[in-house]
């Protein structure tokens, strides 16, 4: 399975509403791809598209450098592992695991071969007697991806596969798929709302906005450097803090000021090349990178604490300087309680700035 | 539930119950009171009070199945033990069997009745349930223009009674020759039963997630297999469900089979009663036929209960 699948100009339309605006996208062999976004972005339509479940109305898809837009979805050797699982109820395991190969009238020895060899590989060989309904979550999820791996397709796609599994499953299958794809070594689309998912499981992240692609990337890239605005608020939990500021100087350096308090915090100049000064320019900081402090150290802005969330690792401070407020990261039990004094600094190193109006960084990556 | 029950609601319980069962005897009595009848010798049938406990015997369904005339003079003694015990049983009632010059039993109206009630009923519910389940796959899994109104048209066809557009079709059947025939029956039931079939199929295919047909054609399946292969095993409960009601409606129709049939075609429904009024009627024949006639009904319905109460088999799918 060493498919390349390149989605190109991609545009599609519900009635007036374009769902998918100029989707470029080039998928590489083995690749796992996870495109996150909203729901209502346009990820699972572009999907769809790929699948052959939805028409596009300009572009090209190509797989293996050949365009399939116009072939039916049965023609495309893709698999596909749906939310709701779709397991077909009247049918057993085995049988559902053998549907897709029963319609390339594969040979009967052959088949069974290739159904107890998902089956053990997905270790749901006791199981393949028995109907969807009696399956619990987690088995009907492993059931539905045997069924997309069996016939060994060129491509698979799964659609938010264990966005209806519990916390605690979800976490348990996410390892699995992980596992599987690393021995299959499919090329992969995933499509999530959820970035923890997407951070643990992609090779390259797609974000998507409004039916617009946003960011592609390695995770760590998408999440340390975000292209926009909204990437940067999308990926990381908590969310990245954003702060209206205003950049004066001083000593030799720059001084980031919130929007309404007086004082600032001294910048290196280095941390602001290339910025435009004039521009209303966003600050966007990490709740790792505002560093909470006990006592006034240079450099530290006074704040005062506003709510705690204990989340037994660590805890999340929300801190008002002036009139805004930017939540911390601190190590449990750092801050007593709300009304709190305390010192704030921010790492410039883990600063980043946006342009305010079109929401671009202005910062380039690496 | 509470295992604790109090003493109100125990008696409350028992008033339940006692309701249920007087309505259920209730309802039960005509029914009984034409199972008894078409086992009763013909002098019990009219009795006032009418008679409970008698001995059962099935002259009335001899007498049903087979043509018989009035008995002018008594059969000799000789001609009685000759006879197979059917035709005594036919003897003691006053009447005689007729037969054909090669001496053959000859059948009476009502068995060609029947079969002819069975083939329209069976064929005009088949081709109902089929294109109602088409049709109704289309109208769920697809846009089209002026869908609403194309359903609201469908379901049309159905607000006229019946009786009115009665005569108008008598005139075109004749036109076309269809009356007195199987195939203008069939037409006209099917037609009938199409715009029910179609609005109850829709609604349980509407319940049928798509899912399971995409799931069926990135496999690698073509839509019609899909839908051979999945809609329908998923849809059979509310296919059993229509057949039952679009059966129950074709084998009871009486308007339009009164006026378009006479002999030929014609089905028991409007057979039956036409036999109250030939001479003086043996209620017991007539309840022989009736009985005879509520079987297939029950039968196909018992057949069909699993599917009927299964409900939809949901659990495989997570929404």
């Amino acid at each position: 399975m060493t498919t390349e699948i390149q989605l190109r100009n991609l545009q599609k339309w519900f009635g007036s509403n374009q769902v998918i605006k100029d989707f470029d996208l080039t998928i590489a062999a083995h690749e796992f791809i996870v495109m996150l976004g909203q729901s209502g972005c346009g990820k699972t339509t572009t999907l769809r598209a790929i699948a052959g479940l939805e028409s596009i109305d300009e572009g090209d898809i190509l797989i293996e450098g050949e365009p399939v837009q116009h072939l039916k979805c049965s023609d495309r050797d893709i698999a596909m592992v749906f939310q709701s699982f779709s397991l077909y109820p009247h049918m057993t395991v085995y049988e559902n695991i053998a549907f897709p190969l029963r319609a390339t009238r594969m040979a009967k020895t052959e088949l069974d071969a290739a159904v107890r060899e998902i089956a053990r590989v997905l270790q749901i060989s006791d199981l393949l007697d028995k109907k969807p309904s009696a399956l619990s979550g987690g088995d009907m999820q492993r059931v539905a991806i045997g069924r997309a791996l069996v016939r060994q397709p060129k491509a698979m796609l799964m659609d938010e596969p264990i966005g209806a599994l519990d916390a605690k499953l979800r976490e348990q299958m996410r390892a699995e798929i992980k596992r599987l794809h690393i021995k299959q070594g499919s090329t992969t689309v995933y499509v999530t709302h959820d970035q923890v998912e997407a951070m643990s499981l992609a090779d390259r992240i797609v974000i998507m906005h409004d039916g617009k692609l946003q960011q592609v990337g390695p995770p760590e890239e998408v999440y340390l450097h975000p292209a926009n605005l909204f990437v940067a608020q999308f990926v990381g939990s908590p969310v990245m803090n954003i702060a209206d500021i205003d950049i004066g100087s001083a000593g030799g350096g720059a001084e980031i000021r919130l929007a309404g308090s007086d004082k600032g915090f001294a910048f290196g100049e280095g941390a602001l090349s290339g910025i435009s000064r004039d521009a209303p320019v966003a600050l966007g900081i990490r709740p790792e990178a505002v560093l909470l402090s006990q006592s006034n150290a240079k450099g530290h802005l006074p704040a005062v604490t506003t709510n705690i969330e204990p989340l037994g690792s660590h805890d999340i401070v929300d801190v008002k300087i002036g009139d805004q407020t930017l939540r911390a990261r601190t190590e449990s039990g750092f801050v007593g309680g709300e009304g709190q004094e305390v010192w704030v600094n921010l790492d410039p190193e883990q600063a980043h700035f946006f342009d305010r109006e079109s929401g671009l960084s202005l910062r380039k990556a690496g | 539930m509470a295992a604790v029950q109090t003493t109100s609601e125990r008696a409350l319980n028992k008033v339940a119950i006692i309701s249920v069962l007087i309505v259920t005897i209730i309802f039960l009595a005509p029914i009984y009171w034409i199972v008894s009848t078409s086992f009763k010798p013909r002098h019990l049938a009219t009795t006032v009070p009418p008679t409970i406990v008698f001995e059962p015997e099935i002259s009335p369904f001899v007498k049903l199945t087979l043509r018989r005339s009035q008995l002018r003079e008594q059969p000799t003694p000789e001609e009685y033990t000759a006879a197979p015990w059917w035709e005594r049983l036919v003897f003691d009632g006053g009447e005689k069997i007729v037969r054909s010059g090669r001496g053959e039993v000859q059948l009476s109206g009502y068995p060609s009745r029947f079969v002819n009630s069975l083939i329209i009923a069976i064929t005009s519910t088949i081709l109902a349930v089929a294109m109602g389940t088409i049709t109704a796959y289309g109208f769920s899994r697809f846009k089209m223009p002026g869908e609403q109104d194309w359903l609201f048209f469908i379901l049309s066809t159905r607000m006229l009674p019946p009786v009115v557009v009665a005569i108008p079709m008598f005139l075109m059947y004749r036109v076309v020759g269809l009356n007195d025939t199987h195939v203008g029956l069939i037409i006209l039931y099917t037609a009938f039963n199409l715009s029910f079939s179609v609005w109850l199929m829709k609604g349980f295919i509407d319940e049928i997630p798509k899912e399971y047909e995409e799931a069926a054609l990135v496999d690698g399946y073509t839509r019609m297999e899909a839908f051979f292969k999945v809609v329908l095993p998923e849809a059979a409960t509310g296919i059993a469900a229509t057949a039952v009601f679009c059966f129950i409606t074709a084998w009871n129709e009486y308007a339009f089979a009164l006026i378009m049939t006479r002999r030929d075609a014609q089905t028991a429904p409007p057979f039956i009663p036409s036999q109250v009024g030939s001479g003086l009627p043996d209620w017991t024949v007539i309840a022989a036929g009736t009985f005879l006639f509520l079987l297939p009904v029950a039968i196909f319905t018992f057949l069909l209960r699993n599917h009927l109460l299964r409900g939809m088999s949901f659990g495989a799918i997570r929404k």
